[in-house]
């Protein structure tokens, strides 16, 4: 960079100078932006390397994740079992690596149906304003201040446990927080002329929402959405913990840490290794949102 | 007699992902006692980059100062450090600055009279007591009634006009040497923009500061203006005494400017605009020959073949950086 | 229905537009912004109104009313001898292809994550003219503002300010309007590139035969562009007449006011003139004198001036003023 400037006898070609900027292409700059920074990249390793176990789980796994060795129970890690073995005999290695899929599955399903619902809402309440506007955010503050054990255990105790009701008890808990930031930047992007100009020329308030104001209010979501990924598997974690979550068998990590921590003084991997899962996971998630975030803020263009 | 302030060949350069942007690429200008002057140009050519470099309130990264000498009181301003307790000395005490947008440079949680007398404070180590009576003379002469009460009243309770006025009261208040005025009437209407240039002159004549009123109306500063810069593209294409800049200007963008904007009750069927063809220069890989090339019809081969031309005398105190001129010249 | 009047493009009869002030929890009403008061105009076919006036003098209000962006609260917007001003957006549709609106932030007004040719085309397609000649015509309309169609595919922000400006008047063309609505299209521009964008409007008009009503706060802009000028303060109408005549004879004293605070490019002539500096600031119009409204900045007021509004009066040649001391 030092040569450039004093770099000042190079003649440019006159003909072939552009009087515009040059082109360049946004999507470059974000990846310049996200992979110049060491965080967020670790991030995109642990995710990518999340859903390639999750999905290559039967291949990668030693063992099925509900085969029990009686015998074999709790054993400490060995060559056999790398991670050791639970209480009834299973592979820890293998009931993370399966639960793996769990953790994937809720997390993007949940955050898909909350930021779906919520987008929506928030979109309705901004463009709208006045008593929609009252109405919806005055719901999700109701829904902000119910707390969110309660409302799996009411779900648990109406539908039964179960991963579609914890997916239906997230999903529910989880609108408030895109609601309200897909309102917020929907009050500001809203303002721009292009959107009065839409109005001048006739176009439909559903078009409106969706084609002007929507595409402009996005970054800021998907941000959230990454970040609210990592957190519903934490979420999940802590009502699989509880013992409200996820009916057993099936491989959870928080169900896991729940198992594990009675043997936490004899046996602590058993605890302790989905709960390293799991922190990475949410970790990978955040600095993932962090990049982003950095990527797709405009203020940042032209100036890195 | 030796100019109060003193630019050498300064350039601020900012890195970006696009490309190295020369800014202020090799500005040099006085700033004379008691001067009123005029900084013109459109914007991105450098002018406000070229104050702020001044007081090096430069954010780096993505900008920094590559060269040149800023000489005040004997001293090279960019000798200290940015955050150094010298240049906070200088900052506001002797060269004070207002912005353009009277919105945001005044702290909306601070009530006025405490804005007014924090300087006061600092800079002129006055007591509080002294301070606030100082403040009321100060809010009296720009002409805000009832100044004794309204030292108790928050930034929003001022209008727009008023805020700025109270910005130049905060800016003369140490008795600066040299006050910066940034587009100080861009975003107010044409009746305050009067009352505010009239409020700028009184103030500076009371207190013997120099002005330099960056602009790019050029209307603005031909009724104050003594010496007049104009700017293009990171560099000074012509100076002089006002009545050179606006009677003969020389330059090609110089002579455009003037020959593009509407006259004051002149309708289409009189004349017709004559536009600056094409459009104004990306700061990203500048051509190193004259920048207003792409621009210019009267360029010559020389313009083609050379690079930037330097300021060149061509009469009493007007410079101009062109080929044609400096060619031509008798 | 008179001769005079079918060819006005548009006529304002009585044009009032107030917004309300709500205050707590229930939204109680508790005043309202007089934006539009009272304000009737026309603009005949061909011909360019300009409307002058400070920031927060209902300019902009007003051409959003004839845009019909806003529901007037009274008052009739008569655009080619219909009233539009009680339309719903059914009603409308048919009379928005026929105008178009130019707005003055180039990059607010275009929408950033469209490429060029979707905004330019996008009034034809909301009007179902997306059609066989749909392409041909957008790239028609590229050339018409001067662009080179070689551009559609790139996105407003690789474009320069005066370029997007262009963009924004092609837009506005797409469904060859009659009317088009300026709304300060060129303050924000660069003063080199504002004489490009009034040429353009200029020429696009005799071309096409188009109507513009131009807002602007740059009395010298407005005169050169249009034919007849309405000079607005706090929601009214003070001062119309041709733009040659309000230059020489101003009758207002906020229309002299105004004028003599339009700093010249000339040293000389600056030196000479005198200025008639405005005492205050320009009322909230929320709580707006009475009387005529200018009356507490006035150095020509006297008792009636504080109690009493007075009208546009025609003193000849079509120039009105609404003064008293007239």
């Amino acid at each position: 960079m030092t040569n450039d400037a004093n770099d000042d006898t190079q003649p440019v070609d006159i003909a072939k100078w552009s009087e515009t900027a040059p082109r360049y292409s946004e999507i470059k700059r974000m990846i310049s932006v996200f992979v110049g920074r060491p965080l967020p990249v670790i991030g995109l390793v642990i995710i990518v390397l999340l859903i390639l176990v999750a999905i290559f789980a039967p291949l990668l796994a030693p063992d099925p994740p509900n085969q029990m060795e009686i015998i074999n129970k709790l054993q400490q890690p060995s060559s056999e079992h790398w991670l050791g073995t639970d209480s009834l005999g299973r592979d820890t290695l293998s009931r993370i690596i399966f639960g793996s899929r769990t953790s994937l599955i809720i997390g993007i399903s949940v955050t898909a149906i909350s930021s779906i619902i919520g987008i929506v809402l928030g979109l309705l309440a901004a463009y709208f304003g006045g008593a929609i506007y009252h109405i919806i955010m005055r719901f999700m503050d109701a829904l902000m201040a119910f707390p969110m054990l309660l409302l799996a255990l009411l779900v648990a105790s109406l539908l039964g446990a179960g991963m579609l009701n914890i997916i239906i008890a997230l999903g529910i808990g989880m609108i408030a927080a895109p609601c309200r930031l897909m309102c917020g930047v929907v009050m500001s992007v809203k303002q721009n002329d292009y959107v009065l100009s839409a109005r001048a020329m006739g176009m439909s308030n559903l078009r409106i929402m969706f084609q002007e104001i929507l595409p402009n209010a996005f970054p800021p979501l998907l941000v959230l959405m990454t970040i609210g990924i990592g957190a519903v598997i934490l979420a999940e974690a802590g009502l699989s913990f509880l013992g409200i979550g996820i009916t057993p068998p099936t491989a959870t990590w928080g169900g896991m840490v729940n198992d594990g921590y009675k043997f936490i003084m004899t046996n602590p991997v058993l605890a302790i290794s989905p709960g390293v899962a799991i922190m990475l996971v949410v970790f990978g998630f955040n600095m993932l949102g962090d990049g982003l975030r950095d990527a797709l803020d405009p203020k940042l263009r032209g100036v890195i | 007699m030796t100019p109060l302030l003193s630019v050498e060949n300064l350039k601020t350069y900012f890195r970006t992902y696009r490309g190295l942007v020369k800014a202020v690429d090799g500005v040099s200008f006085d700033i004379n006692e008691k001067e009123i002057i005029g900084l013109v140009g459109e914007s991105g050519c450098g002018k406000s980059v070229s104050m702020l470099s001044i007081l090096q309130l430069i954010s780096n990264p993505p900008g920094e100062i590559v060269s040149g000498r800023v000489m005040f009181d004997g001293q090279d301003l960019l000798q200290y450090k940015s955050k150094s307790d010298a240049m906070s000395a200088i900052r506001g005490a002797k060269i004070a600055m207002i912005f353009q947008e009277p919105m945001t440079s005044l702290n909306p949680v601070l009530t006025i009279g405490r804005q007014l007398t924090e300087s006061l404070e600092i800079h002129l180590n006055m007591t509080p007591q002294t301070a606030q009576e100082r403040a009321i003379e100060l809010l009296r002469m720009i002409g805000i009634p009832d100044a004794h009460n309204r030292l108790d009243a928050y930034p929003h309770q001022f209008s727009g006009g008023m805020r700025q006025r109270v910005m130049i009261a905060i800016a003369i208040s140490c008795n600066p040497k040299i006050l910066i005025a940034d587009e100080p009437t861009t975003a107010v209407d044409v009746t305050t923009q009067a009352q505010l240039l009239e409020l700028m002159q009184d103030m500076v004549n009371r207190f013997d500061t120099s002005l330099v009123i960056v602009t790019h109306n050029l209307g603005v500063v031909a009724r104050y203006a003594e010496r007049i810069y104009v700017m293009y593209s990171g560099r000074i294409v012509e100076s002089g005494l006002a009545d050179d800049i606006f009677l003969n200007p020389r330059h090609p963008y110089t002579i455009g400017l003037l020959k593009c904007v509407p006259q004051l009750g002149e309708t289409r069927q009189e004349r017709k605009l004559v536009p600056i063809k094409g459009l104004p220069p990306n700061l990203i890989n500048m051509p190193t020959n004259c920048a207003f090339l792409p621009r210019c019809d009267r360029a010559r081969d020389i313009c083609r073949q050379q690079l930037w031309p330097p300021l060149e005398l061509v009469g009493g105190q007007h410079y101009v950086a062109c080929f044609r001129e400096i060619m031509e010249k008798p | 229905m008179t001769q005079e009047n079918s060819t006005n493009v548009v006529e304002l009869l009585n044009l009032k537009m107030y917004f309300p002030i709500t205050h707590g929890l229930l939204r109680r009403r508790v005043g309202e912004i007089k934006a539009v008061d009272d304000v009737s105009f026309s603009i005949k076919k061909n011909e360019t109104l300009g409307l002058v006036g400070e920031s927060g003098c209902g300019k902009t209000t007003t051409g959003r009313c004839i845009l019909r962006l806003y529901k007037p609260t009274a008052g009739k917007i008569m655009f080619n001898s219909t009233d539009i001003s009680g339309m719903n957006e059914n009603q409308l549709r048919s009379v928005r292809s026929s105008m178009g609106a130019i707005f003055q932030d180039p990059y607010g007004s275009l929408n950033p994550r469209q490429t060029a040719r979707t905004i330019i085309g996008m009034p034809l397609i909301i009007h179902g003219m997306k059609t066989k000649g749909y392409d041909n015509r957008v790239e028609e309309l590229f050339k018409l503002v001067g662009l080179d169609p070689s551009m559609m595919t790139r996105v407003p922000h690789e474009f320069s300010g005066g370029q997007r400006q262009r963009l924004g008047i092609a837009r506005a063309l797409a469904c060859q309007p009659e009317l088009i609505i300026c709304d300060e299209p060129v303050s924000a521009l660069d003063v080199s590139i504002q004489a490009q964008i009034i040429n353009l409007l200029e020429e696009l008009q005799e071309k096409l035969g188009l109507t513009y009503l131009f807002i602007a706060h740059d009395l010298s802009v407005v005169q050169h562009i249009s034919n007849r000028v309405a000079v607005m303060y706090l929601g009214r109408i003070i001062e119309i007449a041709n733009s040659k005549e309000l230059y020489q004879n101003p009758l207002h004293p906020y229309t002299k006011a105004l004028l003599s605070a339009i700093p010249v490019p000339n040293p000389v002539i600056e030196r000479k003139r005198t200025r008639t500096v405005l005492k205050g600031e320009v009322p909230s119009p929320a709580d707006p004198p009475t009387g005529c409204h200018f009356n507490p900045r006035c150095n020509i007021a006297t008792g009636d001036c504080k109690t009493e509004r007075p009208q546009l009066k025609d003193v000849g040649n079509g120039h009105m003023a609404a003064c008293f001391r007239v």
